[in-house]
């Protein structure tokens, strides 16, 4: 297992450092000027030569990239061109507030979604399970722009119980979460649900009720466990999005989060802050997917055995 | 000695402390789209609300009417002019403390502009000061200091310019003239602006919080030379979506409300009992107008230009987009701007335009491009749609082309845009700063105007050092019919107001003159 | 070869296929759903030729006019028919929702079996690019793609292709992965067949529902991200419409004409509905285990 985990972390570095390639090619092919673009409409080429002459953004493209690099490996991420902070301060400023939104939505989302899943394939057909999947439906197909506008309309103008946006404490949250999670707990539901259907059509599971095993038994025992595997898989791969950032519902309700600021990268063209912010969610998301294979195995034995055996990275 | 009485006593002392203590509830509540991402107004090309409100500035453009300003003093008590127009010297106001308690001299002023034109400041706002002799070389990197400023005593302060500029005294109140202390300033590096332990002004609020993406504050200045603001603070939310801060508006979060961010729900807040009394409005003396790119075709042709000109119906453009709040406008200079006078008009004909479309050798009319940005508001993508449906008729078949605003830039540096709207409102009242911006050799090339016309390009450039008020005055009327009239280089469209709906707690706001976002609230209250 | 009844090669047997189809020609739910999407596709495809209405003229006079028997669903901001707008724009929304999410089912289904079942260093190579596509976040891969081709329909067709494949391959391959241990594709390859053949004969069929029901999740997925990025300017430009970007910019005038930004949004609802009875009653007929 240990070697496992040691050669999943050893495997990340190319893809992390393949993602930074891609992104310095990428935002030098774009067309957009950094400096052009702090200055808008007050732009005068003088001025704009010489700034960019000054954060040596004329070097030739390898050399800037090869610093950039060497510099990371040490941890310095440099300085955002248009933020004039270093990167790594912006974002270990903007990630506890993005943590915490991720953790409350992902709560939404997974408290109503996996019980709606659950009981809606338990009870299939019945009003239960189409109202379920009804309101899981509407989550999924409305978008967050829209229910986050309604909410706000509903809930915190007309009925004044919660703040319209803003980030000055906890209650303003419950709106952005439960917006971010109504999408997200839709798609666990129906995927939870299908889950559990497929799995419960199977052998085992009808000997199992053969057997006189009580219907509750059957389900946590046997059914459950290996319904969950694509589930866990969406799980992580939800988690991973949330924490990179939400980025409609942090701009909406004004959260001052890591979404916001990869927007405003590449809007502004400003390499080291995208690089910052892309690399972060990425390591995030390469610890997520870590996770979520570790936890396939403790669900599946029989990937368990293929990742004791070192394969399967 | 705790006897009843005593209690009593002490009792009513303390709450009648807390009662009478300045209720921290005054605080002005405003937003922004974006994070101003700094105050240092150096540093910065289009977020003055900080700075505006920190520092101050040698003279200041005072609002004393409805689109109507004047030059007052600001840090300077008095100034004077040499009589070549090129030494300016200005007296310090004496007394003044920054919020850090240190007193303001003529250093400070030397200190600051010398800062600017410093190569490693990587200042935005260089060109206010590029009159200045031996600015340019300080900018290269020749010279360790300015040869035109100097500090003659304490508090007074000499600047040369290398030839005579009419609007140096009006640029010295814009925001990036701002002023700041040496040692402080000094010390606080790249670091100056970007938190509130780093910021140092003499203005009439300090900036006490500054969280990024969120949320910035300032409190009152007590010992603001001028006498401590009415309000008691300041907070700046950054608030990006447009309905998001309505919905603030109207749930009673936010104080003011900028009605450009909801163009289309004017008609409902006029027509509101509860906010038609709550609406402050103010000319901008500002303009739109429709740019032209001479370096592609078609727009090469003059005919076709002019063609251009007259297929746009303004007048209803202006009634049914901008619900008729504004006026049309005919020059480069929009009214209320000194040196105004009103040009011929434009007419809308849209057959003439086919006519001469077709005497430019396009009978059955000719394909052009209409260039925005997609983070433009949007009461800009509908001016566009409701242009590309009207120059239809006159023969010119419009595709509008989006893209985002760093590849729209880029576009237009390159002169790769055919045409596209935007507003321009004054940075300071003189028409320099309309006419250099957009016609100068450099403004109409960087703004892809690419009109090439050496004697407009001299004309403009003499302008500059020009002297005499009325010859200038003149001088630019004359320029005003050759560009739009004779070259048709761009076309005028209005001027419209600034409406602001405010809480009916806040008094005294009063629209800026240049009709700007960014403002003084020095003089708001809240009751 | 001995067929039990939860053997699923039977799949690959034509007469169960049309069973399939009768089973889901019994499903009304699924029908319905059929219904209304090919409806729509019809209308959309003439509708030049069923409204009389101008989707891209500019009549300021007749803004926001309420419904009425001109204007079934009233006007919007520039005096244009809604109704007219949306059924236009559910040529671009179709394709939107379906296309893309098909050929990022066709990539990832095929790179997810290869991976899953070759494993070694081949499932190591797509994993990485997997790995790689699914960290770098996918609004901001699809705004840098957007920006980099330049906003119009087919770079939307890429950028979400591109965002949509990953995590297709990594479900397959995890599914393919529990496969392989089973013993009917154990028997298969002691019986000598080819890996090709296997993963094409075996492991495929087997992957279908599950394919299904993704394909049902990513339809309504694509015209979210669409409107998405209409939202964020990236996506379908005015004065063209989609109906990601009617309720984007429709947003505006929600709290003054509600209708202009509420009907697109249930055009969007009706239509993810029928897309997902149809993918639940595809699935349910597909499935031979539901045949006891």
């Amino acid at each position: 297992m240990l070697m496992f985990v040691v050669r999943r972390l050893l495997a990340s570095i190319p893809v992390l450092i393949g993602i930074t390639a891609i992104l310095f090619v990428m935002l030098n092919v774009v067309p957009g000027d950094p400096v052009a673009l702090m200055m808008k409409e007050h732009a005068s080429p003088d001025v704009i030569a010489r700034v960019r002459a000054q954060m040596h953004l004329d070097d030739p493209i390898i050399v800037r990239y090869f610093s950039f690099l060497w510099n990371a490996l040490q941890g310095n991420m440099g300085i955002s061109i248009k933020l004039n902070r270093p990167v790594t301060n912006l974002i270990a400023g903007a990630f506890p507030n993005t943590l915490m939104l991720a953790a409350a939505a992902a709560l939404v989302s997974w408290v109503i979604g996996i019980p709606a899943g659950i009981i809606s394939a338990v009870r299939r057909d019945t009003v239960v399970d189409h109202l379920f999947m009804g309101f899981s439906l509407v989550g999924v197909s409305m978008p967050i722009f829209w229910s986050a506008l309604l909410f706000q309309y509903v809930f915190a103008m007309q009925l004044k119980w919660l703040p319209v946006a803003g980030f000055y404490g906890p209650k303003y949250l419950i709106l952005p979460a439960i917006v971010l999670g109504w999408s997200s707990a839709g798609v666990i539901a129906r995927l939870t649900r299908s889950s559990l259907l497929e799995v419960m059509r199977h052998d085992y599971i009808r000997t199992a009720r053969a057997k006189g095993l009580r219907e509750g038994l059957v389900i946590t025992r046997h059914a459950l466990k290996n319904a969950m595997i694509p589930v866990v898989t969406i799980m992580a791969i939800q988690v991973a999005s949330l924490l990179s950032g939400a980025v409609i519902t942090e701009a909406i309700f004004g959260i001052p989060g890591v979404g916001r600021i990869s927007v405003d990268a590449i809007q502004s063209r400003d390499m080291p802050l995208l690089q910052g912010s892309v690399l972060f969610a990425t390591v995030l998301v390469i610890l997520g997917n870590l996770v979520a294979d570790i936890l396939y195995s403790v669900l599946d034995p029989r990937i368990r055995s293929q990742m004791r055996k070192g394969g399967a990275s | 000695m705790t006897t009843p009485k005593f209690k009593l006593l002490l009792a009513t002392a303390l709450t009648s402390m807390l009662l009478l203590s300045p209720a921290m509830a005054e605080t002005l509540r405003i937003s922004y789209s974006g994070d101003p991402k700094t105050a240092d107004a150096q540093m910065t090309s289009d977020s003055y609300t900080l700075p505006l409100n920190i520092f101050d500035r040698l003279v200041e453009a005072e609002t004393t009417g409805p689109g109507v300003s004047a030059l007052v003093p600001g840090l300077a008590e008095t100034w004077g002019v040499s009589a070549d127009g090129l030494t300016y010297t200005f007296h310090i106001r004496q007394g003044v403390k920054f919020h850090d308690g240190a007193e303001l001299t003529a250093d400070d002023v030397v200190y600051t502009f010398d800062r600017m034109l410093n190569p490693a400041t990587k200042a935005l706002g260089t060109d206010i000061l590029t009159f200045i002799a031996g600015a340019q070389d300080r900018l290269d990197g020749k010279a360790e200091t300015v040869s035109g400023l100097k500090a003659t005593d304490t508090y007074t302060v000499e600047i040369t310019l290398t030839q005579p500029y009419a609007a140096f005294l009006a640029l010295l109140a814009s925001p990036q003239a701002s002023i700041y202390n040496r040692a402080f300033t000094e010390k606080a590096g790249d670091q100056f602006g970007l938190t509130p332990e780093t910021t140092n002004g003499t203005g009439p609020f300090i900036l006490s919080s500054y969280t990024l993406n969120e949320s910035e504050e300032l409190k009152a200045n007590d010992t603001y030379f001028r006498g401590r603001p009415k309000l008691d603070g300041l907070q700046i939310r950054v608030v990006s979506d447009n309905e998001t801060l309505r919905l603030l508006f109207e749930s009673g979060e936010i104080d003011v409300f900028d009605l450009d961010y909801a163009p289309s729900a004017a008609p409902y807040f006029y027509g509101s009992d509860q906010w038609k009394d709550q609406i402050r409005s103010g000319p901008r003396v500002g303009i739109y107008y429709y740019n032209i790119n001479q370096a592609k075709k078609p727009f090469d042709d003059v005919r076709v230009r002019k063609a251009f000109q007259m297929s746009i119906d303004r007048q209803t453009i202006l009634d049914k987009n901008y619900y008729g709040r504004g006026k049309l406008e005919d020059g480069v200079l929009p009214r209320g701007l000194a040196c105004y006078t009103p040009s011929t008009p434009i007419e809308y004909n849209p057959e003439k335009a086919k006519a001469l479309l077709a005497e430019a050798g396009y009978p059955d009319g000719v394909e052009i491009n209409l260039e925005q940005a997609s983070s433009w508001s949007s009461q800009w993508s509908d001016m566009y749609q409701i242009i590309q449906a009207q120059v239809a008729a006159a023969g010119f078949k419009a595709t509008i082309i989006t893209t985002d605003e760093a590849a729209f830039l880029a576009a237009r540096k390159a002169g790769e845009t055919n045409a596209y709207t935007q507003v321009w409102s004054a940075d300071f009242n003189d028409p320099d700063n309309f006419f250099y911006t957009f016609f100068s050799e450099s403004g109409s090339k960087v703004r892809a105007y690419n009109n090439n016309d050496p004697e407009v390009f001299a004309q403009i450039e003499k302008a500059r050092g020009m002297t005499d008020p009325e010859a200038r005055c003149k001088l630019y009327q004359d320029l005003a019919t050759r560009v739009v009239g004779e070259d048709a280089a761009w076309v005028p469209l209005f001027s419209l107001d600034h409406s602001y709906v405010v809480q009916p707690r806040v008094k005294n706001f009063v629209v800026p003159w240049n009709g700007w976002s960014d403002m003084s609230y020095y003089n708001v209250d809240i009751e | 070869m001995t067929v039990t009844a939860s053997s699923p090669e039977v799949i690959a047997e034509p007469s169960l296929l049309r069973e399939g189809i009768a089973a889901f020609a019994r499903n009304r739910v699924a029908l319905v759903g059929l219904a209304f999407i090919v409806v729509l596709v019809v209308v959309a495809l003439f509708i030049p030729w069923i409204s009389h209405h101008d989707p891209y003229r500019v009549a300021l006079d007749e803004q926001f006019l309420p419904p009425s028997l001109t204007y079934w669903l009233g006007t919007d901001n520039f005096g244009r028919d809604v109704l007219t707008r949306i059924l236009y724009g559910a040529r671009i929304s179709l394709l939107v929702g379906t296309l893309p999410s098909l050929i990022s089912l066709v990539i990832g289904a095929a790179l997810g079996i290869l991976s899953g079942y070759v494993g070694g260093k081949t499932d190591a190579i797509i994993m990485r690019l997997a790995d790689m596509m699914i960290a770098f976040p996918s609004l901001l891969l699809a705004m840098v793609v957007m920006y980099t081709l330049g906003a119009n329909l087919l770079n939307i067709f890429i950028a979400l292709a591109l965002v949509g494949w990953a995590s297709v391959a990594r479900v397959v391959r995890s599914e393919t992965l529990a496969l392989k241990g089973k013993e009917f594709i154990e028997a298969a390859r002691a019986n000598g067949t080819s890996r090709l053949t296997t993963m094409v004969k075996h492991i495929f069929p087997n992957v279908i529902p599950t394919l299904i029901v993704l394909f049902s999740l990513s339809i309504p997925d694509a015209i979210m991200w669409e409107s998405s990025l209409s939202f964020l300017g990236v996506g379908v430009q005015p004065p063209e419409a989609s109906w990601g970007l009617l309720v984007a910019k429709g947003k505006e005038y929600l709290l003054q004409a509600p209708i202009v930004a509420i009907a697109p949004g249930i055009a969007i609802l009706l239509t993810v509905l029928a897309f997902n009875f149809i993918g639940d009653g595809l699935r349910d007929a597909l499935d031979p285990s539901m045949k006891d």
